[in-house]
């Protein structure tokens, strides 16, 4: 699950011509270290949505890649 | 307060002296005004007013294509004109800048481009009155600091804008920085009134900091958030909270404490339901290229709390509009630009319901070709539409879903 949900990540940061991550920390914040923005969120929301069934941010309090992780 | 407009990170800061030299100064003009320095937008839309030229807003991000679209013409600069010098009035302060604006003349406007609904976005007019109709100038106002979180160019920014040049505030740049920039320039700069959508504020959560010099909050733009605007008031612990509806025709229209809007008693006549869709008398539109009957409709699905005073709240849209984190997207033009690359041989534009922006857009695509992949359409769309507009989730599909009528099914 881990290794999907970095190739997830890396794909929404390159949609966007951000720079990719080497590898993934559960400690990663996803606004701050990883530079997502709204856009950038609601499609990693969009994406895990669609293979794991869950809204990560339904309750609006992710912020690192561990609690991405705890979600699913 | 001296200070005119910040901007952080693009290092800009203007005083209003400067500000006001800068106008003075001015040796061109061009009538469509496209900038990423929303310095620059701020200047051209002053320096019209002063000159009494009409002026044109232009999103910074349109495309080659989209711009001739939307104008018909490929180039601009042909519109450029010099300035003769004794066509800027003299003006020594802040004070009398403000004064001289007041008396814009009544053959000033600014235009807007709206979304549309039909597939073409329509250019919205304003007068001086028709834009500045809910800018309320007093000197409670005076000391206000803007954090300003809107594209300059579209509707909500303009009316930002206004409230506060009027009112001789100061702008402070908050749009598309990261949060974390956001947060140390509200604190920084004492950020007394933050209007932006759901989506700007649900960016600076979660937070376990709070922001005692905003007084005023106003979110709009996007369907009602109850659970973003209770954690506001814990982020924003002094402020009221206020809940906007606006469009580019009407700017801001109502205004609301919760989902549900009062109608003010003297604006009644001027509001009217039919199948459940709000109208809005044309007394309160700015002019369109298309003209409008007597009663526009919003498109907007209401649902009435009560009849005496007319109470009701935002239910959905009518229109296949796509409201993104605020910004409405037409599937139709997106669909449009897709069928564009000549291996996609059907597109179905659409919408999923988002916890950050409200709606997301995506796409389903049938190709027959397999080097074609999501990014690739993505790079390719990049140069044709703007990027709020690219579906964020594409899938290669063998077919696309008809509905029994034979079109395509949106949700």
């Amino acid at each position: 699950m881990e290794a999907r949900v970095f190739e997830i990540i890396n794909t929404v940061l390159s949609n966007r011509s951000k720079p990719k991550i080497s590898s993934l920390k559960s400690e990663m914040d996803l606004r701050n270290d990883l530079g997502m923005d709204s856009l950038d969120l609601a499609e990693l929301t969009v994406r895990i949505e669609a293979e794991y069934d869950v809204d990560i941010f339904e309750d609006g309090i992710v912020r690192t890649v561990g609690e991405v992780l705890k979600k699913i | 307060m001296n200070l005119f407009y910040h901007d952080p990170n693009q290092g800009v800061s203007v005083s209003w002296n400067t500000f006001i030299d800068d106008i003075s100064n001015s040796q061109t003009f061009n009538p469509y005004c496209s900038s990423d320095s929303f310095y620059q937008i701020f200047k051209c839309i002053v320096l019209s007013m002063l000159i009494q030229e009409p002026i044109i807003l232009l999103d910074a991000d349109f495309s080659e294509s989209e711009l001739f679209k939307l104008t018909g013409e490929k180039s601009f600069s042909k519109f450029n004109k010099r300035i003769k010098r004794d066509i800027i009035p003299v003006i020594k302060n802040k004070a009398e800048l403000i004064l001289s604006l007041q008396n814009t003349s009544v053959n000033w406007d600014i235009s807007l481009y709206s979304s549309g609904s039909t597939g073409i976005p329509k250019k919205v007019k304003h007068s001086f009155n028709s834009i500045t109709r809910f800018v309320k100038i007093s000197e409670r106002n005076a000391k206000s600091v803007w954090g300003f979180a809107f594209n300059p160019s579209h509707m909500a920014g303009v009316q930002v804008f206004f409230q506060a040049l009027l009112n001789g505030n100061t702008i402070i740049r908050l749009f598309d920085l990261p949060a974390n920039d956001i947060k140390r320039s509200i604190k920084e700069n004492k950020i007394t009134h933050i209007s932006a959508t759901p989506t700007f504020y649900s960016m600076l959560l979660p937070c376990d900091d709070s922001f005692p010099s905003v007084l005023r909050v106003t979110s709009g733009g996007e369907k009602y958030n109850s659970k973003t605007t209770s954690q506001l008031s814990l982020l924003f612990p002094n402020a009221k909270i206020t809940n906007v509806y606006a469009t580019t025709e009407t700017g801001t229209l109502l205004a609301s404490e919760n989902d549900i809007f009062r109608i003010k008693p003297e604006y009644e006549h001027l509001i009217r339901i039919e199948n459940n869709e709000l109208l809005i008398n044309n007394v309160l539109m700015g002019n369109s290229d298309f003209s409008f009957d007597e009663w526009y409709r919003t498109g907007d699905i209401i649902e009435v709390v009560t009849n005496v005073p007319l109470k009701f709240r935002f239910v959905s849209r009518k229109s296949d509009m796509i409201n993104t984190g605020g910004y409405k997207v037409n599937p139709f033009e997106v669909e449009e630009a897709i069928l564009e690359i000549p291996n996609i041989k059907n597109v179905r534009v659409y919408s999923r319901p988002n916890s950050i922006l409200g709606n997301i857009v995506c796409c389903d695509v049938v190709c027959d070709n397999d080097v074609i992949d999501e990014m690739w359409i993505r790079t390719f769309l990049q140069k044709r539409i703007q990027e709020f507009k690219i579906p964020r989730f594409i899938r290669f599909v063998e077919k696309i879903a008809v509905s029994r009528t034979g079109k395509t099914k949106r949700n």
